[in-house]
Formats: C-alpha cells, structure tokens, sequence
C-alpha cells in the first residue's frame, strides 16, 4: 500500500462526501421550488451559493490529494 | 511527440497545463517566449486587451437602446450591478463597488473561456494568479470595512453578539481565522475547478494516444465534457464574484 493508493481511495472519499452534500441541498432546493415556484430565484441562488461553498471543500481535500499523490 | 512506449501521460498532462516558457501554435512553430513573461503572463495580457478592445471599441454607450453586442454585454453589467452587488452591499456601496465586481465577472470570464479556445492557455488553472485576484477580495474585506467602519469598528465585526464572555475566547479566533480561510477557499474553488475540467478533457483525449484508435468515441465524450466546460466557466465566473460580493459585503455591514 503506497502513498499513491491512499490518495485515489482519499479522492473517492471527498467525492463522496461532497456528492452527499450537494445531492441534499439540491434535493431541499426542489422541493422548495416545487412547494413555491415564485420564490424560485431567491432558492437557486441560495442553492449556488451553498453548493461552491461545499464544493469549495472537497476541491480543497482532492488538492491535498493529488499533492499526497506526487509524493 | 514521443513513441508509444516511452509516452508518459501524467507529464504530457502536466506540461500542458502547468505555466511555461513555450507558447505552443496550432500548425505554427513553437514560440519561445522572454524570461519575464511566461505563458499565464501572455494570456492575462491578451484578455486586458480583449476586454479593453470589448468594452473600449465594439461597447457603443451612446446607443439609446442597446442593439446587438451593447445589449448583450449591457444585460451582464445589470445583472452583476443589481444582482450581485447592489444586493449583497446596498444601494449606495452597491452602486460604487459594481465596477470591481464588473472587473472580476468578465476578466475570470474571459481567461476561462480563452482556456477553451485550442489557440490559448487557462490562466485560472495556475493558482498564483486566481490567489492575486482573492488578494484583491482580502484587500477589501480588510481595509474597505477600516475605511468605512474605522478600525474600532472592524474588530467589532469578529465578536458576536448576545454570546457570554468565556466563548469569545474561543469565537474570536475563529472569526479572525475565517477571514483568511474566506480568500483561501475562493483561491483554491476558481483554481481547482478549472484545473479539474481541463485534466478530465485532457485524460480523455489521451485514451486515444494510449490505446489507439478503438478509443476514437472517446472525443464524444469529451466534447460532452468540453460543453460542460462553458458552462462552468461562466458558472466560476459568477460564483467567485457572487462570493467576493458577500465576503465584502458582510465586512462592510457586520450587523446584518
């Protein structure tokens, strides 16, 4: 087991989390657009927004990644 | 190019995404490029002079109703000033600060469409230069919110309110730290996501080079991939100004 294989399982990891994360939101994110379609801007931009914010974290952790990996 | 056995993937990736001395034309020889100006350089001047030929040439203000180009670019403008900046600061620093986060939509936009185009490098794949343009976000969040709150009032942002005494202790640093934290993650989500899209396109492509022809479908994909690639290159775009403007803002405006 080498530094290289951590890091892919590492990569696997933070897709996960992040896909999570992100399924959640949007997932809230429809059933608030489909409860009430006039709010339907303010909602997606929250959406964007809370969406980098997490994506934002999970790019961080596969940076980590690929440095772990040229190791 | 190198023969099949010796070819090394991960370099040829690497060495097309990473900045150079090399400015690599299709059809054309190589140019050679001085030592104080590498590749990124280039590309950040060519988008200064896009944009300045965009907005300074073709971008005809006297137009009582905008038509064609002007309206196309006029419809950005309001969306960045109404939308993203007048919301997230106000009506009075919203107006006055609209230029900058004009300035950040539309230079991000370009160097991330002109890293599309075959001829060009992505500028905002190379982390230095998307950490200079989160400098300039920093720079406001700091010395914007000194200016216009003084700096007594600055550090009042970073201590909440209504919490007892022995959790500030812990709070402030957190809240100070989070300022730093802030800039970071724009740095690294714009850089990232632009490097992330080019090695996906990029790997695809090598299938190609690696296995031969069977792999030909996979331009398919990565056209599907490269579609996708204009779509976030707007959606960072918008993104990092979206994020600069409520970073800004919650500085200027700590109480609500």
């Amino acid at each position: 087991m080498t530094a290289a294989t951590f890091a892919t399982i590492g990569a696997g990891l933070v897709t996960v989390g992040a896909g999570i994360g992100i399924g959640l939101i949007a997932g809230r994110a429809m059933d608030g657009i489909s409860r009430q379609p006039e709010a339907t801007n303010k909602i997606q931009t929250a959406m964007i927004i809370a969406a980098a914010l997490i994506e934002g974290v999970a790019f961080f952790c596969a940076v980590i990644c690929f440095m772990a990996l040229g190791k | 190019m190198a023969s099949s056995e010796e070819f090394n993937l991960d370099e040829y990736i690497l060495h097309h995404l990473t900045d150079s001395q090399e400015w690599h034309l299709p059809f054309l020889p190589t140019i050679h490029l001085p030592e104080w100006l590498s590749l990124h350089g280039v590309m950040l001047l060519l988008s200064s002079f896009f944009l300045t030929l965009l907005f300074g040439i073709l971008y005809k203000k006297e137009q009582r109703v905008p038509k064609g180009l002007t309206n196309l670019l006029e419809s950005f403008i309001i969306f960045v000033r109404d939308d993203i900046s007048i919301k997230y600061l106000g009506k009075e620093d919203g107006r006055k600060m609209a230029p900058l986060f004009c300035n950040f939509f539309f230079f991000i936009l370009m160097l991330n469409i002109m890293g599309l185009i075959p001829l060009f490098s992505t500028a905002t794949s190379n982390i230095n230069i998307t950490a200079g343009l989160a400098i300039i976000t920093l720079t406001f969040m700091i010395f914007g919110a000194i200016y216009k709150n003084g700096i007594k009032g600055f550090f009042k942002a970073f201590i909440p309110s209504g919490v007892p005494a022995p959790v500030l202790i812990l709070l402030i640093p957190i809240e100070i730290a989070g300022l730093f934290i802030k800039a970071f993650a724009l740095t690294i989500r714009l850089f990232a996501n632009m490097l992330a899209g080019h090695i996906v396109i990029i790997s695809l492509l090598g299938l190609i080079i690696i296995i031969g022809k069977v792999a030909l479908p996979a331009i398919f994909l990565a056209v599907g991939i490269y579609i996708l690639e204009v779509l976030v290159a707007f959606l960072q775009a918008y993104i990092f100004t979206l994020l600069s403007a409520m970073f800004i803002g919650q500085m200027l405006h700590p109480d609500h």
